[in-house]
């Protein structure tokens, strides 16, 4: 009877495997859905967008990379199209397809499809490419947006460790500890922390900041747990960098009445009295000032850095909790960062 | 020793271990009358799926429970008749399930609600406070705002064990997940009671995936169950094919998921830490709690002599 129980456990690990594969497993079979804005503009330019494996429901840079590129072809009368990629594998034929059928400017959305952009470019030299957070130099056909998401994580570290230093802010205890619920251990997730470390550091030095991770950018269950922990520690402000899975950490944010602090994406709009603020990724912007770039035959090769002052990042509006005093302070903050009087670094210190 | 001793710790634990122990248990019903299940993580995707969506458009938290649940039972239906009426291979039917119900979700998710998510206004079971419990300092501050589906699988657990091992319906399923051939001689009807073991096997793993997305949060993702159904299959192998021993294996995994998360920030790395629950689940498997013998017919399709 030995082997029922070996062959039940190769299955359990054959389906580990297989949904480590399917993770990224999105919509539809990757059929592109080719769509012209009706009327007028620019139909014959045409715009491609390949997701990598997180899919257009990420709630992170793939959804916003999606945001750009439709108010884009609203705005310009563009023809656009965007695939899912569901596995790594994907990403060469996906961006091939695109170049193959001539489209202008095809965008690869994650620092993941670093190796398939640029076998892909070589190849079509007349087909432009944007690669969003990721670095690719000396390809002329490529250019790289690159963001400075550590100086938005400066600015809700300020704002958080003013918020502490603040007296009578219903929901806040005298603990003087912050959280944050990362997702993985990566460095598009520690530039945030890094900022936010620094920025409390500023305005708060005595302040704990308690940081843990998730392991994982879809599993909310596991984000509650991690923030329901971190609040048990005494954290009252959670910054969460964790995707998906940081719906979950603002969702024990709320049930415990202590504040969370969005990423990427304005996220207000999941608990508008926890959510105090959140830090901006501006990968719509980005994405819509490329393809604009690539119109008006201005498209620049090699990085391009997105950060406070063009706008590329950013703080999302504070919700009422915040008081006048301290949204002017972080300002002061911001102004002081675009003017390169404090410089933000993207690496945690151990 | 300061984090063994943190309620929030073993809180967690607990919470951590109901969306192993559901499914765990309803493995246990399938595998006891002789059918291998490893669809539990596509069943639960599709509770945790379908008890958003209907609580979210009945308003009624408890609406959508019902509907995952009754989603489960169609789809643990469905791999049954496979399974039973058509003899074909039960794991990989199993994986079949668990592919189509991940590309399934995802593809209702974005049709339905669109690439934002589901709304955030989705109603949530729930949570539970008994009134004198909660003045007990320790005990109180672990069991304070758990959901009621805590209980629930509590409930369940031990009434699990009452019915596969103290009454006649249960001595039936087990037998003709032993001996088909015996219990098909002496006039049970071995496909009757198949259907009905691998039935309530998708009721629990749909139970298990609506604690996912309505009793402890109100909303889904795409994947959200997070190879949670593969470590409710080892909790069930662990724990021997018995309520119980599901039960005590889903806690243990429970608790080093909780471990993993409280040790975080004391100087080991997050990347090691995490994979404490998986280190576990290999252990397990090897047979550390001794030999594990499953059913004797289980996974064999049983042809009727008629």
């Amino acid at each position: 009877m030995k082997w029922k129980v070996w062959s039940t456990a190769a299955a359990a690990v054959l389906g580990m495997s297989a949904l480590a594969a399917g993770c990224g497993a999105g919509t539809g079979a990757g059929a592109a859905n080719n769509t012209t804005a009706a009327g007028g503009g620019h139909p014959d330019f045409k715009v491609a967008l390949v997701t990598d494996t997180g899919g257009l429901n990420d709630h992170g840079f793939n959804y916003l990379s999606s945001v750009g590129l439709d108010r884009a072809k609203k705005d310009f009368g563009i023809t656009t199209a965007v695939t899912e990629s569901h596995a790594q594998s994907d990403y060469v034929p996906n961006l091939t397809r695109f170049a193959q059928q001539g489209y202008n400017l095809v965008i690869a959305v994650g620092f993941l499809m670093d190796s398939a952009v640029k076998q892909v470019a070589k190849q079509y030299p007349n087909t432009k490419f944007l690669i969003i957070d990721d670095d690719i130099e000396g390809q002329p056909n490529v250019t790289s947006a690159l963001f400075k998401t550590e100086q938005c994580g400066y600015l809700v570290g300020a704002l958080a460790g003013l918020m502490e230093q603040q007296k009578g802010i219903q929901g806040l205890n005298d603990k003087n500890v912050l959280g944050v619920v990362g997702g993985m251990q990566i460095p598009p997730v520690d530039s945030y922390i890094a900022g936010f470390v620094q920025g409390v550091k500023k305005t708060d030095p005595n302040a704990t900041v308690e940081i843990k991770y998730a392991g994982s950018f879809n599993d909310q269950a596991q984000g509650q747990q991690v923030a329901q922990q971190e609040i048990a520690d005494g954290a009252d402000i959670i910054f969460q960098v964790a995707g998906g899975t940081g719906l979950g950490v603002i969702n024990a944010c709320k049930n415990a009445g202590v504040y969370a602090i969005g990423v990427d994406a304005d996220q207000n709009y999941v608990a508008p009295q926890t959510v105090i603020t959140s830090a901006l990724k501006g990968v719509d912007t980005a994405t819509y000032d490329v393809i604009k770039q690539a119109l008006n035959n201005q498209f620049k090769s090699g990085a391009q850095y997105f950060d406070l002052a063009n706008n590329g990042v950013g703080i999302a509006p504070t919700n009422s909790v915040v008081p006048k005093s301290i949204v002017d302070q972080v300002n002061q903050l911001a102004d002081q960062i675009k003017s390169g009087q404090i410089q933000v670094s993207a690496t945690l210190s151990k | 020793m300061s984090v063994l001793a943190s309620p929030q710790l073993w809180a967690s634990t607990l919470a951590m271990a109901v969306p192993l122990a559901l499914p765990a248990l309803g493995g246990t019903f399938s595998e006891r009358t002789g059918v291998v299940n490893i669809a539990m993580e596509g069943i639960m995707l599709v509770g945790a799926f379908f008890a958003v969506t209907f609580a979210y458009y009945t308003g009624s938290a408890w609406l959508g429970l019902l509907i995952a649940l009754v989603m489960g039972a169609i789809v643990a239906a469905i791999f049954a008749w496979a399974a039973i009426r058509l003899a074909a291979d039960q794991v990989v039917l199993g994986m079949a399930v668990n592919i189509f119900a991940a590309g399934l979700t995802a593809f209702l998710l974005d049709t339905i609600f669109g690439y934002t998510g589901t709304p955030p206004n989705t109603p949530q079971l729930p949570s539970v406070d008994i009134p004198f419990l909660d003045h007990i300092p320790f005990i109180g501050a672990i069991l304070s705002h758990q959901s009621i589906l805590l209980y629930v699988m509590l409930v369940l657990v031990v009434l699990s064990h009452w019915f596969l091992f103290h009454t006649k319906l249960g001595l039936r399923m087990r037998a003709v997940g032993e001996n088909p051939l015996a219990a098909d001689t002496v006039g049970l009807n071995v496909w009757r009671l198949r259907y009905l073991g691998v039935i309530i096997g998708g009721v629990l793993s749909a139970l298990g995936g609506a604690y996912l997305s309505i009793g402890i949060l109100h909303s889904f993702d795409v994947g959200m169950t997070g190879g949670r159904g593969y470590i409710a299959l080892a909790a069930m192998i662990f724990g021997k094919w018995t309520p119980f021993g599901a039960f005590g294996a889903s806690l243990l995994f429970g608790f080093a998921n909780a471990l993993a998360i409280a040790l975080q920030g004391h100087g080991v790395s997050p990347n090691l830490l995490q994979m404490l629950p998986y280190a576990l689940t290999i252990l397990a498997l090897c047979g550390l709690v001794g030999r594990s013998t499953p059913p004797a017919a289980d996974g064999i399709p049983y042809e009727p002599r008629r």
